[in-house]
Parts: C-alpha cells; sequence; structure tokens
C-alpha cells in the first residue's frame, strides 16, 4: 500500500499528464462502484491497461472507490431497483434481457444497475475535477508541501526511501 | 493518439487474464469436489465422497466419477450412489454464476448399497443418538411392538399422578388453615363454663342495686366473649367449608383422572396404522413400505430446495427483501430462456432395480421455479423388470407459487407378488398378479393420496397352528381376486390412511377379535393400575374430608349453644323491686280480703 501511496505521489509530483491520472480515477470509480467480478469491469481494466493511464493511480483509486462503493450500496441497490422496475423503461430491458451478452453483462442486477449509473453520473465530475486539482497541486500546493515540517519528516522515514527509490 | 495507446498493457492485461483463468481450471475440479463433498453432507446429514471431478472442454462441462452419498441413520449403507455423472454446463451464466446445466447424466444409480466404512458424521451420529431413540420408541407400528403396561406408566405422564399431588398439597395447606381457625373455637369445657357463669348469675336473689349492677357488668362480659366466640366459629365454618369444597373438587379430579388417563393412552397406542409406510408394508410386503418411506424421505430433503424464495419472482415481494450488501438481486424479465441460479435442463438418470433398469428423466430442475415459469417433471420408466410388466410414474412438481402443487401418478402393470406377509396369523400371499394406479397430490403440507390395487390368481398360504390362523386360511382359501383400496389425507408427515378391501372386509372381523381381545387385556391392567394410583391418594384424604365434616358438625353445635347463651336476660332490677312489691301488695290484699270475709261471717 506504500508503494502504490509513493507511486501516486510520484505520478502527482511527475511530469505524467493530469488527465492520465484524472481518467485513472474515473476509470476507477466504476470499477469501486460496482461488484468487482462484473464482466463490464473486464472492459475498463482493459482500458486501464491498455489506455496510457495510470496504473498506480488506477489501483488506488479502485481500493478507495471500493470502500465507498461498500458504504453507499443500499443506495446502489435501491438504485438499480428503481431503474429495473421502472414501467417506463420495462420493454428496454426486456429486450436487452433476450440478448445473453447483456445478461452476461448482468444489467438486471439491482447492484450492478445502481453502481453503474451512480459511476456513470460521477464519472465526467470526478474526471473534471479530479483534472483540476492535481493541475492546482502541481501549481500552487506541491512546493508549499515541500516545506511542511510534517512532510520534511516523512522524508526520512520509510515512505520517503520508497519514493526517492521509485524517484530514481 | 499513439501516446494514449500503451500496446504492452494488452499484453499485460492478457497474461493476467490467462493466468486467472488457467488457475480456475486447474484448480476447478477439485473446488467443485469439496464443495460436493461439504455441502452435500450438510444436505444428506451423512458422509457425501466423490471420487474425482474433472473438468470437460468441448463440451463445457464437468464429470463426477463414483459419487457416495452415505445414509444418516444407517452409517454402513449409501442412500444413493452411481459410477458416473456428466454435466454439460453452459457458460454464459457460469461467468454469472449459474449453474445451468444443459443435460446431466447419470449411470449405474443404485440405492441401499453396502459401505466399506460408516459414512456418519462424528457431531451428528453424537447429537442425534438420543433423538433417534426417542423417535423409535415413539412409532411403534406392529403389535407385536406394543409397550407393556409398565412401559407405557412409566413413559406417560399420568393425570391421576398429578390429580394425586394436587389432593396432597391442598390437604396439607387446607389443614393448617383449618386448624388455625378451629383453635379461636371455645372447646366443650370453656362452653360448660360459660353455662355455669351463666346459671350463677341468672338465679337468686338480686339483692341490692349494687348486686344488680356486679351481676350485669360481669353478664356483658360473657355476652362479648359470646360475640366473640360466635365470630370464631364462623370463621371456623368458613374455613372448613372452603376446605371441604377445595379437597371434594380434587377428590373428585382424581376419581376422573384414571379414566381420562386411559382414554389418552387408548387414543395414543390404539392399534391401527400409524402412517403410510406401516399399511403399505403390512399389504403389499415390506419391499414396498420401504420404497414409500424413502420416497418421503427424498420428498421431505427435496422439497425445500423447490420452493422459489420469491425473490425473484416479482414486485410484490421487493419490499419485503432486504437487500443483500455487495450482491444486489437479479431481477428477470420475461424470456423464453431465464437464468436461474441453479438448472438443470434435462437430466438422464439409469438405476438397476428391481431385476432391470429405472429409467428416470428429469426436466427443468430448479429451485427458482419462478424465475423459470416452468414446473419440475420427472418420468420414471421401468424396464425389463423382473416381476412388473410396466411400470410407469409422473411427477410433476410445481412450486412456481405458494403452497406447491406436486403430483405424482403411478401405473403398474402385471407386479407378480409373491410371499407377501399379511402380518396376521403367518398368513401370506403366495402368488397374485396385481394391477396398481395411483394419483397424490401434494399441496403444501396437505397429501391427498389415492390408491387402487386389483390383485388377481390369489394364492395364499400359512404356517399358522392356532385356532385363529387356521379359521383365517380357510377364509383366504375361497378368494382368489380382490381390490385394495387407499386413501391417504391430511398432513404430509402424519396423513390418515385409510384401506378398504375384499380381503379386509372378510378378515376384518378376525383382525377385530384378535386385536379387541388383545387391547382388552391391556386395558384392563392400565385400569387396574391406575386405579390402585388413585386409591393410593384417594384412601387417606376420604377420612379426612369426613373428619371435616364431623368437625363441621359439632361447629354447629357450638353455635347452637352460644346462641341459647346469649338469648338469655339479666332481669331488670327496678322490674325485679316492682314485682317483688306487687307480690307483697296482693299478699296484704289477700291478707286483708280473707280478714273482711271472717268479719262479714260474722255478721251472719
Amino acid at each position: 500500500m506504500l508503494t502504490l501511496l509513493a507511486k501516486l505521489f510520484k505520478a502527482l509530483n511527475s511530469e505524467s499528464s493530469p488527465g492520465q491520472i484524472a481518467l485513472a480515477f474515473s476509470l476507477a470509480v466504476i470499477v469501486g462502484l460496482t461488484p468487482f467480478t462484473s464482466l463490464h469491469n473486464i472492459l475498463v481494466l482493459l482500458l486501464a491497461f491498455i489506455l496510457r493511464v495510470n496504473l498506480s493511480a488506477f489501483f488506488l483509486a479502485v481500493a478507495v472507490f471500493s470502500g465507498v462503493g461498500y458504504l453507499i450500496d443500499p443506495m446502489s441497490v435501491q438504485l438499480g431497483e428503481t431503474i429495473l422496475q421502472s414501467p417506463a423503461l420495462y420493454d428496454s430491458w426486456t429486450e436487452l434481457y433476450q440478448n445473453d451478452l447483456w445478461r452476461m453483462m448482468a444489467f438486471n442486477n439491482t447492484l450492478v444497475m445502481g453502481g453503474f449509473t451512480l459511476a456513470m453520473i460521477a464519472f465526467i465530475p470526478v474526471l473534471v475535477v479530479s483534472r483540476l486539482l492535481i493541475v492546482m497541486y502541481r501549481d500552487k500546493l506541491l512546493a508549499w508541501v515541500n516545506k511542511l515540517k510534517i512532510v520534511q519528516a516523512l522524508k526520512a522515514g520509510k515512505f520517503y526511501n520508497i519514493y526517492q527509490s521509485l524517484a530514481d | 493518439m499513439k501516446q494514449w495507446i500503451r500496446w504492452s498493457g494488452l499484453a499485460g492485461f492478457v497474461v493476467v487474464f490467462g493466468l486467472i483463468v488457467a488457475f480456475f481450471m486447474l484448480a476447478a475440479g477439485p473446488l467443485i469436489k469439496s464443495s460436493i463433498e461439504y455441502f452435500g453432507s450438510e444436505l444428506a446429514g451423512a458422509k457425501v465422497s466423490v471420487d474425482d471431478v474433472s473438468l470437460q472442454f468441448s463440451p463445457f462441462g464437468i464429470e463426477l466419477q463414483q459419487l457416495q452419498v452415505a445414509d444418516a441413520d444407517k452409517p454402513m449403507e449409501n442412500l444413493l450412489q452411481f459410477d458416473q455423472a456428466v454435466a454439460e454446463l453452459e457458460l454464459a451464466p457460469l461467468l454469472l454464476g449459474k449453474s445451468i446445466v444443459r443435460e446431466l447424466s447419470v449411470d449405474n444409480l443404485q440405492f441401499n448399497t453396502p459401505r466399506t466404512e460408516s459414512g456418519a458424521l462424528e457431531k451428528v451420529a453424537e447429537e442425534e443418538a438420543v433423538d433417534e431413540e426417542a423417535e423409535t420408541q415413539a412409532e411403534e407400528p406392529s403389535i407385536a411392538k406394543l409397550p407393556s403396561v409398565d412401559e407405557i406408566l412409566a413413559r406417560e405422564s399420568l393425570k391421576t399422578e398429578q390429580a394425586g399431588r394436587d389432593v396432597q398439597q391442598a390437604f396439607e395447606s387446607r389443614k393448617q388453615q383449618v386448624e388455625q381457625a378451629t383453635a379461636a373455637v371455645p372447646d366443650a369445657e370453656a362452653l360448660a363454663r360459660y353455662q355455669r357463669e351463666l346459671e350463677v348469675l341468672t338465679s337468686g336473689d338480686i339483692k341490692s342495686l349494687e348486686d344488680f349492677n356486679q351481676r350485669k357488668k360481669k353478664f356483658d362480659q360473657l355476652k362479648k366473649q359470646f360475640k366473640q366466640d360466635k365470630k370464631a366459629v364462623v370463621a371456623a365454618k368458613q374455613a372448613i367449608s372452603d376446605a371441604r369444597r377445595d379437597l371434594s373438587e380434587k377428590l373428585s379430579a382424581l376419581k376422573a383422572a384414571p379414566g381420562q388417563d386411559l382414554e389418552s393412552i387408548q387414543n395414543k397406542y390404539q392399534f391401527n396404522a400409524s402412517g403410510a409406510t406401516n399399511v403399505s408394508a403390512l399389504l403389499f410386503g415390506e419391499e414396498a413400505g420401504q420404497w414409500a418411506e424413502k420416497t418421503l424421505y427424498w420428498y421431505e430433503k427435496i422439497k425445500p430446495y423447490l420452493a422459489s424464495d420469491g425473490s425473484e419472482s416479482g414486485e410484490a415481494e421487493v419490499e419485503e427483501i432486504e437487500p443483500q450488501r455487495g450482491t444486489g438481486r437479479f431481477i428477470h424479465f420475461p424470456s423464453n430462456d431465464p437464468w436461474p441460479e441453479f438448472l438443470i435442463r434435462k437430466a438422464h438418470l439409469s438405476a438397476p432395480m428391481l431385476g432391470g433398469q429405472m429409467l428416470i428423466e428429469a426436466t427443468d430442475v430448479t429451485h427458482q421455479q419462478a424465475v423459470l415459469g416452468r414446473p419440475t417433471l420427472v418420468v420414471i420408466q421401468g424396464e425389463a423388470l423382473t416381476d412388473i410388466q410396466g411400470l410407469a410414474i409422473e411427477a410433476t412438481l410445481d412450486h412456481r407459487q405458494a403452497p406447491g402443487k406436486d403430483s405424482v401418478t403411478l401405473d403398474m402393470k402385471d407386479w407378480n407378488l409373491k410371499g407377501v406377509n399379511l402380518g396376521v396369523a403367518g398368513a401370506e400371499i403366495e402368488s397374485a398378479l396385481v394391477q396398481v394406479q395411483g394419483l397424490a397430490l401434494v399441496s403444501g403440507d396437505q397429501l391427498q393420496a389415492k390408491a387402487d390395487a386389483q390383485l388377481g390368481q390369489t394364492q395364499f398360504a400359512g404356517q399358522g397352528k392356532t385356532q385363529f390362523a387356521k379359521e383365517m386360511l380357510r377364509a383366504l382359501a375361497s378368494i382368489d381376486q380382490f381390490t385394495i383400496e387407499s386413501s391417504a389425507t391430511g398432513e404430509l408427515t402424519s396423513p390418515e390412511v385409510k384401506f378398504g378391501s375384499d380381503l379386509d372386509r372378510k378378515l376384518n372381523k378376525a383382525f377385530k377379535q384378535r386385536l379387541k381381545k388383545k387391547q382388552g387385556e391391556l386395558e384392563a391392567k392400565l385400569q387396574s393400575r391406575l386405579d390402585d394410583k388413585m386409591q393410593s391418594y384417594l384412601g387417606d384424604y376420604a377420612d379426612d374430608l369426613k373428619a371435616l365434616n364431623q368437625l363441621d358438625g359439632s361447629l354447629d353445635d357450638k353455635t347452637e349453644q352460644l346462641t341459647q347463651m346469649a338469648e338469655k336476660q339479666l332481669d331488670d332490677y327496678q322490674a325485679q323491686q316492682k314485682a317483688k312489691a306487687d307480690k307483697e301488695l296482693k299478699k296484704q290484699e289477700k291478707e286483708l280480703e280473707n280478714k273482711l270475709n271472717d268479719k262479714l261471717k260474722s255478721f251472719f
């Protein structure tokens, strides 16, 4: 975990494009808010591997968003129930249900549907906001953070050694 | 664009997933094997073992070798075993964790085969030892196994004993109350003393006003005492009355208890059949009885898994279901091909039985029939059976809605019946040709079953040497065909079973006489023992009750005496003086009158 965190800091402090890190966060939202073994997550993983997104940021964010996903899963399930039970969408779902591939995606699972919907809602905001934050961090906070006593103390510890070894 | 693509990532992805898939392929066999053994043992309550489980890739599926399910009741026997089972699985649902078996074939399915080692699960064996013993004792099916009088009395919680104890307790507490109440009542000596004191006070002349006042004071004191004593007597009478009523009630209950006990014992240990399996065993032989027992056993085991849990079936249940953390639930839409969690689309089983083969075909086996929208169908056909020309059983297990509705039809042609013990006086059906048709409907826990058997070309035999046996065999010899009509209705676990037949009617009398005699003997012994028990309680307390009655009578006498004494009056002093003066005046008047008369006489 420390290694992963160090890698994240390295990415934040490096020349990696803020968009690559922000996209990693956004993709992680999908994996984190839906059941990990869902078929669409294989696609997301494939995207994370193929696209030049920051993998450390992606995996760390998956861990964080999974925790968030567990906390809000009653809400996700309720949302999924509402969407899947909606009379207006009944015909669409029935049509999708006839297709094996869609069923394999478990679209008719309340948690998958609810979690995926929330992830889709959050995708663009997470992408934009995280990109903005990374840019702001690099512009304004990086130098100030480096001057903080606590950071300097940390630099003397194990974490910084890992960070340093990765940076080298 | 190029800077956004990471081709090495694709290779990494492929390698990682390739490794994961390879791992699962290798681990699948052992994982499935241990799952079958673990969950199977939980379900059967005895050891379930599989020799080998392997994955097949074309078509995709699994193959099981040598599965054995031990019998929880007989650990050295297998409930069932088979040599090989091949299950063809559908891959797409499997990726969602749903086990859908396109086709299952099971070879050489056998029941009740011997085991080389015990199949008992250790903890189950310990826990159930006591229960089994109790169950065995409770289900006494045959006349020979009827418990003795001592066993019945030791086993039953008797009202006679309880009523006896009630009488004892009531007597002890009432006795104390009566003793306390009667202690305050004046005894005979006190009453005699009162009498003497009253006589002293009311006799003789009152000499002066002071004398009168003294007498009056003592008299008032005595009256006050009488009042108190009367109150004590009333309280004692009330205590006695309460005690007498309470004891009478309890003694009446005690007197009635042996009769109630006997009735309860008669109902519990009546000599009629206690279940379908016993009666079918009696009429169709041990084998049929065992089959009925086995069918019920498996039905009971399978039934809970047939019922859809309702969580998949519709909107109505949504509110009742707590959403599961981390999994959610699947909502199913109309489809020709729904995916329940577990489904066997088609199963073929072959089982060597009754000298031939039983071919079993089952379709749509699932625990979520509401999702599937179809009931489970099972068709069993007998092939080349030794003693049966044709055997067909069809079962429809419909649990799409609660309560579930299951139906079974049975059609058996030309069953060559041999050596069936009739269970009475050593008589047996030596041979008969039987046709059987049956229909059973189970709705929820309620069973409605009917079966007719026509027995033709019947030959009876028997080695009984008693008069009864000989008479019965003579009666049987005249019968060459008869029909047995059977029905079972009521609770599935304890249906009311009725049998009627030509044979029954002819043998009924003989049965009844035999049973009546045996039952009469048992009842007489029970009655006598229960009466003894009652007397042991009743004997002592009947006398005590009599004594209470006597005590009540003596209190009545005392009340009378006290009332009479209290009614006595002390004459008023003034009235007494006046009477005295009047008496003196009358005396003087008389004297004056006499003198006057004497004087008048002298004039004439």
